[in-house]
């Protein structure tokens, strides 16, 4: 390794550093506030190395891994995510006088797990960015909070999560007997030489796939996304919502374009089928909820398969680009406003037991109790709808692009059910927010965090922006694939 | 093929009687024994020593996390073995990296000792008040 590997790995290295600091911190002086300051200062300067590092860019670092354009613009958005994540658990956070400290550490541990994932491009780095990305997510989900909910979310969690952990590294050890590497350009190349059809690379296709896709809960995978949601703690969730799911789908797709698997049509088909089931399940299932993070749970499934959409483009060599860059923006406009969401349930309700649980009366006559905190969060769920003038709505827009362009029109009508079906279920939690104030059933105190005001203000801002202005970060991703 | 199975065979023969052995006894046993419930019938029989007591015995918490620190601790040296194997072939590269890893599992032991995560009852933590004089948990035998 030399000075250019070590520029290119900067932010990787920052994060790493951080959590030995931050380790050390808690050692010597416990203290949320310093704990929360040393994290945010780590994310946001991993955040900042990125720039530094994508001079270097693209440069293989090591057999393991690949620090691209593409990969250092997703580290530096899961850090920018998780120092946001960082400041709106400071009020959550606040409840807790019991060694609260780690929860940072572990926050900055998921932050470098989801990076290791996102540069992944051999399988060991790809097991050990998702084990680093999974394990600290266990215990974030049910740190924060010792009550009942969150303990059984982290214990569903960690069992099934730990399962298709095994799944997965199953199939990988079974693609190895077969084709004796574990580098993706390598494995492409083996497996064009092996026959194809084996049982052997078919179940072991069938196992990555099925855990990974566990991960990224799409449909017969996706049981525990709800009661995960439900009980984790609502920075957490945004967190896992947005930064876990985006850091997957990036890894398998650098694995199906560096391998090239998009050659085996059925495999390619499987996920478009996939994809349907996920939209459709996924929205039709949130219909039925009152519970708001179930609801977004539900609608985080059906958001997954919109973007799964990209595999079955990906088929043509021609349209790759476009797919690409169009994944690229969706996720970006996704976190942006998944976690704008989850901040702003936070806010809704102070009272810890109800945090956990926010029922659609809680929201209630929001918009006249508290009219800026409703604004903002009617704009985070139109940016999930997919309204004009919103993040979601180019997102969307890019994605249907796509699907145009490789003429998967039942993809796209599936999208469209979907997207129509979503209206509904986001309407609806806007419509108990407008209601007038003598019909709410609960008067649950506000939570005041001026941090997380601002904070949160600030990413509806960058929504509406990744809404109107589209055009330089379109130019960014087009620039870098 | 045939070499195995004449050469296997009384081993067979053998594994079949066995199993037909303890079938007998257990069957014969299950059809011609007496069925009592008295007060003795569950008793351990003449070397048995009578139990005192409930089977479900608290085991302190402390156990199972020395048991985890030690497995981690325990996996971390397998890596420096396989480093140490490969000294003369890594050089300054691999000494560095090693040293990096080692550096690494000191402030985890650090961050342990000060969290109290390794004292046994009264745990100590930095930054935060000492618990007043808690009782060590009593174990039940």
């Amino acid at each position: 390794m030399n000075a250019a590997d070590f520029q290119a790995l900067l932010p990787l290295l920052v994060l790493s550093g951080g959590a030995v600091l931050l380790m050390l911190q808690i050692a010597f002086v416990r203290g949320v506030n310093r704990s929360a300051a040393l994290a945010t200062l780590t994310l946001v300067l991993a955040a900042l190395s990125c720039a530094s590092a994508v001079e270097q860019a693209p440069r293989q670092v090591t057999p393991l891994l690949v620090m691209d354009a593409f990969a250092l613009l997703f580290c530096a958005v899961f850090c920018l995510a998780a120092a946001v994540t960082v400041l709106l658990s400071g009020d959550y956070i606040s409840y807790h006088g019991d060694e609260p400290e780690e929860y940072f550490l572990l926050l900055v541990l998921s932050t470098l797990g989801a990076c290791v994932l996102v540069s992944a491009n051999h399988v060991a780095s790809l097991v050990l960015g998702l084990e680093l990305l999974s394990v600290s997510l266990y215990a974030l989900i049910a740190y924060p909070n010792k009550s009942i909910l969150p303990l059984e979310a982290a214990i569903k969690y960690l069992v099934l999560s730990g399962t298709a952990s095994a799944t997965t590294l199953f199939g990988f050890a079974l693609l190895y007997a077969a084709t004796g590497t574990l580098a993706f350009d390598a494995l492409g190349e083996q497996l064009t030489a092996t026959a194809t059809g084996r049982p052997m690379l078919l179940l072991a296709g069938a196992m990555v796939f099925a855990g990974l896709g566990f991960k990224f809960s799409l449909v017969p995978f996706h049981l525990w996304t709800p009661d995960v949601y439900h009980g984790a703690p609502a920075p957490v969730t945004g967190f896992l919502a947005s930064v876990s799911k985006a850091a997957v789908f990036l890894v398998l797709l650098r694995l199906f374009l560096d391998a090239d698997l998009f050659r085996y049509r059925i495999l390619v088909e499987l996920t478009g089928l996939i994809a349907i089931l996920s939209m459709l399940a996924g929205n039709l299932l949130a219909l039925l909820q009152t519970n708001i993070k179930r609801m977004l749970a539900y609608s985080s499934i059906a958001h997954m398969g919109y973007l799964l959409l990209v595999f079955m483009v990906c088929i043509e060599r021609d349209n790759r680009g476009l797919a690409v860059e169009a994944a690229a923006y969706y996720l970006i406009a996704y976190i942006a406003t998944i976690i704008a969401a989850f901040g702003l349930l936070t806010l809704v309700s102070a009272r810890q037991v109800e945090r956990e649980d926010v029922q659609l009366q809680h929201v209630s006559g929001l918009f006249w109790r508290q009219p800026l905190l409703a604004c903002l969060l009617l704009v985070a769920l139109l940016s999930l709808v997919g309204v004009p003038l919103t993040a979601g709505f180019i997102a969307k827009f890019y994605l249907v692009v796509a699907a145009v362009d490789g003429s998967n029109w039942v993809l796209l009508g599936a999208l469209i059910v979907g997207s129509a079906i979503g209206i509904y279920y986001y309407m609806r939690v806007i419509y108990y927010m407008s209601r007038k104030p003598e019909q709410q059933v609960s008067q649950a105190a506000p939570a005041d965090g001026l941090a997380v005001r601002v904070l949160s203000g600030a990413l509806i801002v960058i929504i509406l922006l990744l809404g109107t202005v589209p055009q330089p970060l379109m130019a960014y991703i087009r620039s870098i694939l | 093929m045939t070499d195995a199975v004449t050469s296997l065979w009384p081993f067979l023969v053998y594994v079949v009687a066995v199993l037909l052995l303890v079938a007998t006894m257990l069957g014969l046993s299950f059809v011609l024994g007496q069925r009592r419930a008295n007060r003795a019938t569950n008793m351990p029989f003449e070397s048995g020593v009578l139990s005192v007591g409930s089977p479900q015995i608290h085991i302190a918490v402390e156990f199972y996390l020395v048991a985890i620190f030690f497995v981690i601790f325990d996996l971390e040296t397998v890596f420096i073995f396989a480093w140490a194997v490969a000294f003369f072939e890594l050089g300054w590269e691999g000494f560095i990296a090693v040293l990096v890893f080692i550096a690494i599992l000191a402030v985890a032991l650090v961050y342990e000792l000060s969290t109290g995560a390794l004292d046994w009852g009264v745990k100590t933590r930095a930054g935060a008040p000492r618990p007043e004089s808690r009782q060590p948990q009593e174990e039940q035998h």
